[in-house]
């Protein structure tokens, strides 16, 4: 499902549309356009979204790490989120320790539990790992809701909404554009780093054959377990990010069943284990969902969801490879063996 | 000169059945062994546990003096055994030379030099002109080549090669023939399963001949192929009900 | 002492429903090889079909099943034929994600037809057995025979009819069974027909128990999963095994711990069930490894 790697030898320059192993234009521009976006400050009033757009832009490459790369679909990524989030947030609220290094131990404490789940789900694979994912979300989820003392349970954990640049409370949607930016940027830059490393070769040998990869000497579990690790350490980033946006940490959409599949839903439309699918995938889903709410929302309860979920089918059953295979389809059609 | 490979009083059960019987022999640096017998015999059994797919039930594999018996996959092939697979596990979204690439990494931790040694594996076993195709995309013929070819890419001291004849023209047979014939020059040395008997017969130093999980000959070709219970194991009325 | 007792009564009888509810979704997984993201949807579906049955007909939700069953059945293979059969020679992500879009959807089309108000059926029966000091509800022992004679029912027709002996055939080796002439869609089909028929059978022996609303399913779909990978998947013996457990389980920690830390126990049983079991308690040795699209 992924897009055709470039040949090696073209590996240091600069290709016109996406290809896996180097940057393309496409992207430069693309990253350079929502740059001087946020530089310009463009429509004010669609902040809130380009801001969301931004952060499930870097929050599905997170995933996209794990489930495109590494092919661990998981279904739990939420409690990452979720302990990243969290972890910042209490560290703020209980020890002063600002949110701009609580994000790294959040980082920490997420990549720890994504080495866990892999631990767990070592000999899985399929449906059972999906399952086993959210599974082990949802404990995340039932500890957090009632673990009271420490995360506030159901009332979750508010931050005041006092600009503060120390503790990463920002005084303007611009401000946090650029946040969340920066943000994509830096899980866009680990994805293309990784497709170029020897790191990055063993997370898809693990993927499509494992077998022949534990016969080429790589250690399956400690591939995968790494791969788990870095995608829950980037999840929870976003996570702290998120927490110092809306200031206010609901536990019932934070580790959320919901959430999870979200993350997994963005890269799978734009293309999995792509570097430009996830960043497609929220461009395209997380506006269009705001949107159909917001004009929908209100004819009846749910109607938007419905054309949400209807549209959803029809894409995963016409365009499985996502918006990145369709474009390289275009480019370059298959040639016979 | 000490066995590079020891295999001592090997057995292997699966349930009822003793797929592997009291097997023992050895493999000294520079053979180029030819593991054979009859459907069911158990050399995939054997070809496996020497492998490291699974530990045997009793008994013990040595590689180079090292008691490897129980080691995983990859801790086997960390050791400088290679194995290929019979029905080809290629790395379907990679291309041809990025499949190689991995297991090259062994040797050349980077990119750079993976990509080295994987150029020259390909070239060496014909496959340059594949180089950027998605292995996903390769007839049978060129897979099972693609086999071999990240094997070799690991420089191990030992490759099993399993069945890799199987589905090949009569001139690609004659074409990796060739390859195989020369990697003991390379300080390669090869146990090699195969029913394809006329390309293992004129390469191999030595035979060994298994049926019913047993060793029934060893020795050059020309002796094994006269051997009457080695006749008997293959066109005899015993029928294998495996 | 008596409250173990009853606790474990009550567990292992709310337990079998449990396992009513995911006999399809093991079934389905043996044959087909997927899990149905949107099983807890069909039996809401079936759940507002069985209340809607005895409002407008006053009759016992019991009766429904004369008419929900064959409806379910009708609706499965209709969701097969649009949704599920052309995504199953795609990657396997495909058929979960529209699955799980077939989820959303039905849960939202629910909310718009039905609004987010709880719907019950009264209790039918008027008190609850009594044997010595323990007490069990007449709609949770109905429930528990009627999973009985499931199981029985299904397990006769695997082995005895020729439908039984093409889906074993199907589940062992599917090429073969084509060769053999075995019309695999078609089993497909009449598979996750019949899986999502028994998600009718459970809704009606469930909504006297439950009350139904659009987002009910979610509840019921994670204990079917647990249930489905704990007995192993494609069991439907182990359905009804792990039905019993998770049920127990349920049961006494909801009383012994606190009602909200039930499900988390039963999640770590899963939990530990997949790293030490991962096949399930009866299931096939490698049925976990294998995954999908091998």
């Amino acid at each position: 499902m992924t897009v055709t790697p470039a040949k090696t030898s073209a590996k240091t320059t600069i290709s016109g549309l996406p290809q896996r192993g180097r940057v393309s234009w496409f992207e430069i521009i693309l990253l350079a356009v929502c740059a001087i976006w946020v530089a310009l400050g463009l429509a004010p009033t669609l902040q809130d979204v380009v801001v969301l757009s931004f952060l499930f832009g870097g929050l599905a490459l997170a995933w996209n790490i794990a489930g495109g790369c590494a092919g661990l679909i998981s279904f739990g990524h939420a409690a990452f989120f979720g302990i990243g989030a969290y972890t910042s947030t209490i560290l703020f609220q209980s020890y002063n320790l600002t949110p701009w290094l609580g994000i790294f131990v959040g980082a920490v404490a997420a990549a720890l539990a994504g080495a866990v789940l892999s631990v767990i789900c070592a000999r899985l694979k399929g449906p059972f790992f999906i399952l086993s994912s959210l599974a082990f979300s949802e404990v995340v989820r039932i500890i957090v809701l009632n673990w009271s003392s420490v995360t506030g349970g159901a009332e979750g954990l508010s931050i005041p909404p006092v600009p503060d640049l120390a503790n990463m409370v920002l005084g303007s949607k611009t401000a946090y554009e650029a946040l969340m930016l920066a943000y994509l940027a830096l899980a866009y830059a680990i994805t293309r780093w990784l497709e170029a490393s020897r790191i990055g070769f063993y997370l898809f040998a693990v993927r499509d054959n494992d077998d022949a990869a534990a016969a080429a000497g790589i250690n399956p579990l400690m591939v995968r377990s790494l791969a788990m690790a870095m995608s829950a350490a980037l999840t929870g980033i976003g996570g702290t990010l998120f927490a110092q946006y809306f200031l206010y940490l609901d536990p019932t959409y934070v580790v959320s069943p919901e959430l999870s599949f979200q993350f997994a839903l963005l890269p799978a439309v734009g293309g999995l284990g792509t570097a430009i699918g996830p960043i497609l995938g929220s461009f395209l889903i997380t506006p269009l969902s705001e949107l159909l709410r917001a004009n929908l929302g209100n004819a009846a309860a749910g109607l938007h969801l419905v054309f949400y979920s209807v549209g959803l089918i029809i894409v995963m059953l016409y365009f499985p490879s996502g918006i990145a295979g369709a474009i390289d389809k275009l480019r370059q059609p298959r040639s016979p063996p | 000169m000490s066995a590079l490979l020891q295999v001592e009083n090997v057995i292997h059960t699966f349930g009822a059945t003793r797929a592997v019987d009291d097997v023992s022999f050895a493999v000294q640096p520079g053979e180029l062994v030819g593991l054979i017998g009859p459907n069911g015999a158990g050399k995939s059994t054997l070809f496996n546990l020497i492998a490291g797919v699974m530990p045997p039930s009793r008994g013990r594999i040595v590689v180079n003096g090292a008691d490897v018996t129980g080691w995983k996959p990859y801790e086997m092939a960390r050791a400088g055994v290679a194995r290929t697979f019979q029905i080809p596990k290629p790395y379907r979204q990679l291309s041809v030379i990025e499949n190689v690439m991995i297991s090259a990494f062994l040797q050349e931790p980077t990119v750079v030099a993976a990509h080295e040694l994987a150029d020259v594996t390909l070239t060496d076993l014909g496959l340059a002109p594949y180089r950027d195709r998605l292995a996903g995309e390769l007839t049978v013929g060129l897979l099972k080549r693609l086999e071999v070819a990240r094997a070799l890419a690991m420089r191990p001291k030992l490759v099993l090669f399993d069945e890799i004849m199987a589905g090949l023209t009569p001139t690609e047979v004659g074409a990796m023939t060739e390859v195989v014939a020369r990697l003991p020059e390379r300080g390669i040395t090869v146990i090699w399963v195969e029913h394809v008997l006329y390309a293992i017969m004129r390469t191999a130093t030595r035979m060994v001949v298994i049926n019913r999980g047993s060793v029934i000959a060893e020795g050059a070709p020309a002796a094994v192929a006269r051997d009457p219970a080695v006749v008997k194991a293959y066109l005899g009325e015993e029928i294998q009900l495996a | 002492m008596t409250t173990i007792i009853q606790l474990m009564v009550s567990g292992l009888l709310i337990g079998s429903i449990y396992a009513l509810m995911s006999m399809g979704l093991t079934l389905i997984f043996g044959v087909l090889r997927v899990v149905n993201f949107a099983h807890g949807e069909f039996l809401m579906i079936a759940m507002y079909g069985a209340w809607a049955f005895n409002r407008l007909l006053g009759l016992n939700p019991y009766f429904a099943a004369i008419a929900v069953v064959p409806a379910m059945f009708l609706f499965g293979a209709l969701v097969y034929r649009v949704v599920i059969g052309s995504a199953l020679d795609k990657p396997h992500l495909v058929v979960v994600f529209a699955t799980m879009g077939l989820s959303i959807f039905l849960q939202n089309a629910a909310l718009m037809a039905m609004t987010a108000d709880l719907r019950d059926v009264p209790p039918i029966f008027a008190r609850s057995i009594s044997i010595g000091h323990i007490f069990i509800k007449g709609e949770l022992l109905l429930g528990f025979v009627v999973t009985l004679c499931c199981t029985l029912t299904l397990q006769w027709v695997i082995k005895h009819t020729f439908l039984g002996k093409a889906i074993r055939a199907t589940v062992q080796d599917g090429e073969a069974a084509k060769l053999m002439g075995i019309a695999v869609p078609k089993i497909f089909l009449i598979t996750f027909a019949a899986g999502s028929a028994l998600v009718g059978l459970a809704a009606c022996v469930m909504v006297p128990l439950f009350s139904v609303f659009p987002t009910v399913g979610l509840n019921f779909v994670l204990i079917a999963f647990v249930i489905v990978v704990l007995g192993g998947m494609g069991s439907i013996e182990g359905a009804l095994l792990g039905g019993f457990c998770v049920g127990v389980v349920q049961s006494v920690s909801a009383y012994y711990v606190a009602p909200a830390f039930g499900q988390l126990f039963f999640f770590l049983l899963f939990l530990l069930v997949t790293i030490f079991r991962p096949n399930g308690l009866l299931g096939q040795k490698g049925a976990a490894t294998l995954g999908m699209n091998e």
